[in-house]
């Protein structure tokens, strides 16, 4: 399709801007009107459209601005606090992440020293009497990681992956 | 009334970028009043659907609200604002016609139905109405915003995405096409009379 330009098609568009044609123009425009086909489009699509906005603009119905502007606060409020809470989750991930390698690595180091300790439990039943000291194993205090080092050590870290846990399910 | 009046202290304080004040209540009241129904006239025509519309305006101005800078870009003028707001429309219609279209009729809203019913219809109606329907989507925008709205070829760029120098040629074409439409739309009731 080629596309000519009419030297015309400025002071059409103009005049249908302005709302003075057809009454308001000139006899030459409208006998170029009637025999350019780039101008008769013209004039016949913008009538149309301008006619059809001008109906559909009177049809619409709009609610009030007031219910548009407290939802957008909403909305806007809902972001803010979602931003904020990002740090938040970030943080509890991290944390759960370091338990978790703190875990682990108290797990290995236990199990390369064979776990020497857990021998204790196995004398228990032929004790006749529990004394602290007959519980607590001889290695105890002469291995490097110590028992009394390393429950407490396992109960925080519960406790703590535990509180992360929670919150990190809260939150969703 | 501020947001900040509803946020906890503490979370404002925390977040800068939401401090900024949102545009005035009364000063959105009146950029409501004024650019509304334009904007629904631009959205139910080009979607042909008035319930789409009403959505999707609303979703428009809530975006537009939500802008992290609205009080500057309305400091630019109301017509930067305006082509912003028609910008975001244009880009929810788009969102709209990428998504799978509706299998069941029951899922097809009435008011598709109710144009079709042979109602009492304007002349823009009866002969435009049928005449864009048969038009590209993207060819309804253009359409719309060069001849309802009156949009320089520069604006409609802005609006819809595209380059400049296409729009031109696409609007020609566009025009040309829906011209013959018209004309034959036009000769409809003619031929049963």
């Amino acid at each position: 399709m080629m596309m000519n330009r009419c030297a015309h098609e400025k002071e059409l568009a103009e005049a249908l801007a302005r709302g003075n044609w057809p009454a308001a123009c000139a006899p030459e425009l409208r006998a170029h009107v009637d025999a350019c086909r780039n101008c008769a489009d013209l004039a016949l699509v913008t009538e149309a459209f301008q006619r059809a906005r001008a109906e559909t603009v009177s049809a619409a119905r709009i609610g009030p601005a007031g219910a548009l502007w407290w939802r957008a606060q909403l909305r806007r409020r809902n972001a803010a606090v979602e931003r904020i809470g990002k740090p938040v989750q970030a943080a509890l991930v991290f944390a759960l992440a370091v338990n978790l390698l703190v875990l682990v690595g108290l797990l290995a180091t236990q199990a390369r020293q064979g776990l020497a300790w857990l021998t204790c439990i196995e004398g228990l039943p032929r004790m006749s009497s529990l004394h602290l000291e007959r519980v607590l194993p001889a290695t105890l205090f002469t291995s490097g990681w110590s028992l009394l080092v390393l429950i407490p050590a396992l109960a925080a870290l519960a406790l703590l992956s535990g509180v992360a846990i929670y919150l990190a399910s809260e939150s969703k | 009334m501020f947001y900040e009046s509803i946020l906890p202290d503490s979370l404002a304080g925390d977040a800068p970028e939401v401090a900024e004040p949102l545009m005035e209540n009364d000063a959105f009241a009146g950029f409501y009043e004024r650019s509304a129904r334009s904007l629904w006239a631009y959205l139910a025509r080009v979607s042909g659907d008035a319930a789409l519309a009403d959505d999707l305006m609303q979703e428009s101005y809530l975006r537009f609200l939500c802008l992290r800078q609205p009080v500057a870009l309305f400091a630019e003028g109301e017509v930067a604002a305006r082509r912003y707001l028609f910008r975001i429309a244009t880009n929810l219609l788009r969102d709209h016609w990428r998504r799978p279209r509706p299998a069941s009729i029951e899922e097809i809203p009435e008011e598709f139905f109710a144009a079709d019913a042979g109602t009492a219809q304007s002349d823009s109606q009866e002969i435009l109405g049928p005449a864009l329907a048969r038009m590209r989507p993207r060819e309804r925008q253009l359409l719309w915003l060069a001849y309802a709205e009156g949009y320089t070829h520069r604006e409609i760029a802005a609006v819809t995405g595209l380059a400049s120098v296409s729009i031109r040629l696409l609007l020609f074409r566009a025009r040309r096409k829906i011209a013959g439409l018209i004309r034959e739309q036009a000769a409809k009731p003619r031929r049963k009379s």
